[in-house]
């Protein structure tokens, strides 16, 4: 107000030292504030390179090359006797009906070798197709009608582009002659890309052109349950003993210390332990989702408690407080109130854990379930295998075809765990709260 | 009520579980065992299962010794039927399996695996000897005739006539059996031909194969694992490194790799079906005679895969890379599984 | 009487029961002159529990005795399967009911016997653990013994030179066959320090702005994301290290004249710690989300700014529960195989440098176990040995997190 202050040396926030020192405060925390969105980027960039490359060569897995060829019913190929008899049509060579079909269309083609690679244009899939047909409606027998068959997996290859028409023959798995009928094919419109929806229909196959998720989808679908039936209830009243009720003794802390331990065991080695106590002193059933998932459920079981004891100890002790206060028992307290305020914690670790168990090859190979099982599961009891072991094992294929089917498989796996990731949120939302 | 849902969920696991425990009787052949044999045999499974008369059989891949373990784990039927491997059953585990109850064992060899060497269609060729091959990977070489530790660095270094890149294998770990016969017969066979080793040879045969059997591990020799996929991706995207692996691969891959010629032979499919080309290992699997019978197909699934449209000389199999026996061969091999003969070792 | 509907007939038994026994408590209750008694669902839960206890103890009991190798007719098994379980099964359920209900009254401390039983079934959960720790040691015991009688534990301990060279067969010879263990776990150490480089500081600074600074929405969104990375199966990891990482590596090398091979440690370890970014940001996120408000606001009433709040009040606060989702994470990479075995192979250096390649004690245990070898040669115990001397190893590094969290950890409210 007057001058005399001005002389007065400035003290607290008005202080010389304390103005230039909040520019730098201010420079430090705008600093700090993009460092830490900085992390967040870089991480989301990781994640995306990673999806970018899977994508890029994943989505042709879901297209799939048909070739339409005029395919006639003769009797005399599919039902000598003419009796219709189901047993029959169902014994049939139907091969030989596909066979014809390019023979009639190719008729300059005789050489047994040719003929064979001419052959090897439709997948060997197709028999099963014009079974179907057959046994569907009998009428069509003596009929010729055109029929949309599944092309082998190098007329695919070729199609998609993966293998260069430019490159010199004998380098090439598609000869020229092939390439030269699929051009003639091309050039009359009968070869077609479809959707390819046996992807998630097929069990799998050592066709690439034939070979599907479902029997993997299954088996992880009924994994996965077991897995979380078992370790999630284990795995929170774990937690909730730890912190809630357990007295601290040498017993507790051997508990806790041995849980964390858990966490670092390879999970090779939980599979030695399936193998120990589920199949060879329960002799339960090999390479069943029931023993995959309680194996898994050991395995998950450690993140699932660190994170539930997390979440716990998370809540305010006043809460804990109120709730005795009223009268409520510490078993009350603890299950009316502490648990369901550090539900969404406690969800959070199970997810983690789940997805974890959900991408696990490396325990299951002890039990048996990295293995080729051409049919979809029925029950947990049924040979299984699960979406992890089905990329592990087509990674593992010399076919050029499975490439493309590897990346497919794995973006089902990254949508079923959005899909969970999903549902996770949804539950922290109506939860999440501050205090 | 939370509780309750808890223990509710608890009884039905424990219920579920005890009853799961109960089914016993088996209509599925199961199969286990190496993992090089694994696409054979699945193929096979596939095409048996496809005819509609019995279940596919489930095939697991365990590695030879693990599948050999199960195998001969005892003869109730919890234990797997067949067990694949890729290399013959050891006179041990056959003592193995007796004690545990496991007698008669038929044994089946089905064909032959190349292994090769290949490299990027982007370099330069490789023309090699077995004796280069040593010189390149070996721990310990032969030098004015004294062993030293592996003093080369470049394929040059080796032999002027090769290219003056570094040496750089990727191949497969110790535990495999594709290295085991890679060793035994290029290696081996290389170093029989200095006359120092083949007289080391002579007088001491355990000192020989230690010398001709050691890969070299000081880095220009890499352990890549089993998955031969990611080999041949890691040659692709390195023109100077050499891969070692079945030629089931590089038959699926020659627009993007080449074969290195040993011992003035390419490995293409002829050449190893009539023996020319020296590296290639016996493929087997092995039967359970005493479960013939009690589980449906067994013998369906032998004479499946003994036919001629499967491991024939133009079946399904050797589309899959499969390097078919010789004709009579195929013929007593056939007759012999068919009449589930046990294996005797002598 | 099979599984299924012994199972059903008891639920609709304990039902009836918990119908009963709530319907006779609340007549008893109202004529009680007692001012405080136990609400007529806990008598229904108290009823359901003598209803079923019994029956899981008999179930469990002979479920104990079928896994005895006690020689027992088959036919006089099936018979008690048949008729004599379900028969005491039924009665011990019947009795349960009657004489709960007989007993109920206002005066009963139901509440007491429930809460002691879900103390039990809490303790019984807790053991669950315990157990599994017991199975894995003894399932790997007995192979390790056998391994130490074929090689010495002092070359497995102390050994420098890991090289399992020896033969598949047994007209072969042994090669070079040493057993040194001390390649792998500084191989492991290697690659996990690489990754928690990786994973820390992101993670944690992730966690970080996600709670203090971001938006609901830029929260909502993102969290979930970076969960993502947790759930991609870690075979995608291995090719990713592989293929486009490793020789992305390898290249950058190649034009700055530095030598990186494509298996390097750092390619690894890099591609692992992007795998464990969302334990630790997760995990941390939760714990910095529980530091009180009132500690944030003293601080910013104090004139802190935010991140001097962050740095100064909050992770202190909340470094023991870091420090254990930390823990948590270097757990995981030790544990972790599959991106190791595809990116990092199986050669044994004694090496510090992150350029070179070296193997982990996961990496050889996955390719001991499952190679063509003899499942009783020294190369398939060692796989056994391996994973035991790892398991002591974490557990002695747990141990001594323990002691710390323990010494540091501050309680707020």
């Amino acid at each position: 107000m007057t001058d005399t202050q001005n002389d007065v040396e400035a003290t607290g926030w008005r202080s010389d030292k304390f103005i230039a020192g909040l520019a730098k405060r201010k420079r430090s925390e705008r600093r700090f504030r993009l460092t830490g969105l900085l992390a967040i980027l870089t991480a989301l960039t990781l994640l995306g390179i990673l999806l970018f490359s899977i994508f890029s060569t994943g989505y042709t897995a879901f297209i799939q090359t048909y070739i339409t060829l005029d395919v006639t019913f003769s009797e005399s190929v599919i039902d000598k006797n003419g009796a219709r008899d189901p047993a029959e049509l169902r014994a049939a060579n139907y091969n030989r009906l596909v066979q014809d079909a390019l023979r009639k269309k190719f008729p300059e083609v005789t050489s047994r070798g040719d003929l064979r690679t001419l052959f090897s244009l439709v997948s060997n899939d197709a028999s099963q197709t014009l079974r179907e047909m057959v046994e569907k409606d009998p009428g069509l027998i003596g009929k010729t009608v055109p029929v949309r068959l599944l092309a082998g997996d190098d007329v695919d290859m070729v199609r998609k582009g993966y293998i260069d028409r430019e490159s010199a023959e004998e380098d090439r798995r598609v000869k020229n002659e092939e390439l030269v009928w699929l051009d003639a094919l091309l050039k009359e419109g009968a070869v077609s890309t479809h959707f390819n929806s046996g992807f998630f229909t097929n069990g799998d196959s050592r066709e690439p052109e034939k070979a599907g998720i479902a029997g993997a989808m299954v088996g992880s679908f009924y994994t996965l349950i077991i897995t979380m039936i078992i370790a999630f209830p284990i795995g929170v009243m774990t937690a909730i003993y730890l912190e809630e009720f357990a007295p601290k003794n040498k017993l507790n802390d051997l508990i806790e210390v041995n849980i964390n331990n858990l966490a670092a065991v390879p999970s090779i080695v939980f599979g030695l332990l399936g193998l120990a106590i589920f199949l060879n002193v329960a002799h339960l059933p090999r390479s069943a989702p029931l023993v995959g998932g309680l194996t898994l459920a050991l395995m998950t079981l450690p993140t699932i408690i660190i994170a539930a004891r997390a979440a716990i100890r998370a809540v305010p002790d006043s809460i804990r407080q109120a709730a005795l206060g009223l009268g409520a028992s510490s078993q009350q307290a603890a299950f009316h109130h502490i648990l369901p305020l550090s539900m969404p914690g406690i969800l959070t670790g199970t997810i983690i854990g789940l997805s974890q168990a959900l991408g696990e090859t490396a325990p299951l190979l002890m039990i048996g379930m990295v293995a080729f099982i051409a049919d979809v599961p029925s029950t947990i009891s049924d040979p299984a295998t699960v979406m992890p072991v089905q990329i592990y094992l087509w990674a593992d294929s010399s076919e050029r075809a499975f490439v493309e089917k590897t990346s497919g498989a794995i973006m089902v796996l990254l949508g079923f765990l959005i899909l969970m990731n999903a549902f996770a949120i949804v539950l922290r939302k109506k939860f999440e709260r501050r205090w | 009520m939370l509780n309750k849902t808890f223990s509710l969920a608890m009884v039905a696991t424990v219920a579920s579980v005890a009853f799961a425990g109960q089914a016993l009787a088996r209509d599925q052949i199961r199969i286990v065992g190496s993992s090089t044999v694994f696409p054979f045999s699945t193929a096979v499974a596939e095409a048996f299962g496809s005819s509609g008369k019995f279940k596919t059989p489930v095939v697991e891949s365990t590695g030879s010794g693990g599948g050999l373990k199960l195998f001969c784990a005892g003869a109730d039927l919890n234990t797997p039927d067949m067990t694949n491997a890729s290399r013959r059953i050891k006179k041990s585990e056959v003592e193995n399996c007796a004690k545990n109850g496991v007698a008669d064992i038929t044994e089946v060899k089905i064909g032959f695996d190349g292994i090769v060497l290949a490299n990027s269609k982007t370099a330069a060729p490789l023309n090699l000897t077995k004796k280069q091959i040593f010189m390149a990977l070996a721990k310990q070489v032969p030098v004015n005739g004294k062993l030293v530790d592996n003093p080369y660095k470049t394929w040059k270094d080796v032999d002027p006539s090769l290219p003056d890149i570094r040496i750089e294998v990727l191949g497969p770990p110790p535990t495999s059996g594709t290295r085991d016969a890679f060793v035994e017969l290029a290696m081996e066979g290389g170093a029989k031909e200095f006359e120092m080793l083949a007289e080391l040879k002579k007088a001491d045969k355990k000192a020989f194969k230690a010398v001709a059997h050691t890969v070299r591990e000081d880095g220009a020799y890499i352990e890549a694992g089993e998955n031969d996929n990611l080999i041949v991706q890691k040659l692709e995207s390195n023109a100077d490194a050499v891969g070692i692996f079945g030629f089931s691969f590089l038959d699926q891959n020659a627009d993007k790799l080449q074969g290195a010629i040993v011992g003035g032979v390419e490995p293409t499919f002829e050449n190893i079906a009539d023996g020319k080309y020296g590296i290639s290992r016996s493929l087997f699997f092995y039967v359970k005679d005493s479960h013939v019978g009690q589980v449906p197909g067994i013998k369906e699934f032998i004479a499946e895969f003994t036919s001629e449209k499967a491991f024939g000389e133009y079946g399904y199999l050797t589309e899959k890379g499969l390097i078919p026996l010789t004709e009579a061969e195929r013929e007593k091999v056939r007759a012999d599984a068919m009449a589930l003969v046990p294996l005797k070792l002598m | 009487m099979s599984f299924y509907p012994l199972l059903i007939v008891l639920l609709l038994m304990s039902a009836v029961g918990y119908w009963f026994g709530s319907k006779k408590a609340l007549s008893a209750v109202r004529k009680s002159s007692n001012f405080i008694t136990p609400r007529p669902h806990q008598f229904g839960l108290y009823v359901v529990i003598w209803a079923l206890v019994p029956p899981v103890f008999l179930g469990a009991l002979w479920l104990m005795l079928q896994m005895t190798p006690l020689q027992m007719e088959a036919g006089t098994t099936q018979q008690i399967d048949r008729i004599f379980f379900p028969v005491l099964v039924l009665l011990a359920a019947g009795a349960g009911l009657y004489l709960s209900i007989l007993r109920i009254n206002p005066d009963l401390r139901v509440r007491k016997t429930i809460e002691g039983l879900v103390y039990i079934i809490l303790i019984l959960a807790s053991i669950v653990s315990i157990l599994t720790t017991l199975g894995i040691v003894l399932s790997l015991l007995f192979e390790t013994i056998q391994f130490f009688k074929k090689v010495p534990m002092t070359e497995f301990f102390f050994g420098l030179n890991w090289s399992p060279q020896t033969a598949l067969r047994a007209d072969q010879v042994g090669s070079s066959g040493s057993f040194g263990s001390i390649p792998l776990f500084t191989g492991t150490l290697l690659i996990t320090f690489i990754a928690m480089c990786v994973a820390v500081p992101l993670g944690l600074l992730s966690a970080v702005y996600m709670t203090e600074y971001a938006s609901g929405k830029f929260r909502a969104v993102v969290k979930p994301l970076l969960e993502i990375l947790a759930g991609i199966p870690t075979v995608v990891y291995g090719f990713f290290a592989a293929l486009t990482v490793g020789v992305f590596f390898r290249d950058v090398g190649d034009s700055i004249g530095i030598d990186i091979v494509s298996e390097s440690a750092l390619a690894a370890g890099v591609v692992m710690g992007m795998m464990i970014i969302p334990f630790v940001s997760s995990l941390s996120d939760d714990i910095i989300m529980a530091v009180p408000q009132s500690l944030r606001d003293g601080s910013y009433g104090l004139g802190a700014t935010k991140s001097e709040t962050v740095r100064k009040v909050i992770l202190p606060a909340a470094l023991p529960g870091i420090v254990g989702a930390v823990l948590l994470a270097v757990s995981r990479a030790i544990g972790e195989t599959m991106i190791v075995v595809m990116a990092a192979g199986f050669a044994a250096n004694l090496t510090a440098n992150p350029l070179e390649a070296v193997t982990t004690v996961t990496v050889q245990i996955v390719g001991l176990l499952v190679g063509d070898q003899e499942f009783d040669s020294a190369k398939t115990l060692a796989a056994f040995a391996l994973a035991l001397v790892l398991f002591a190893v974490t557990l002695t590094l747990n141990v001594i997190a323990l002691i710390v969290v323990r010494k540091y950890r501050e309680k707020y409210d």
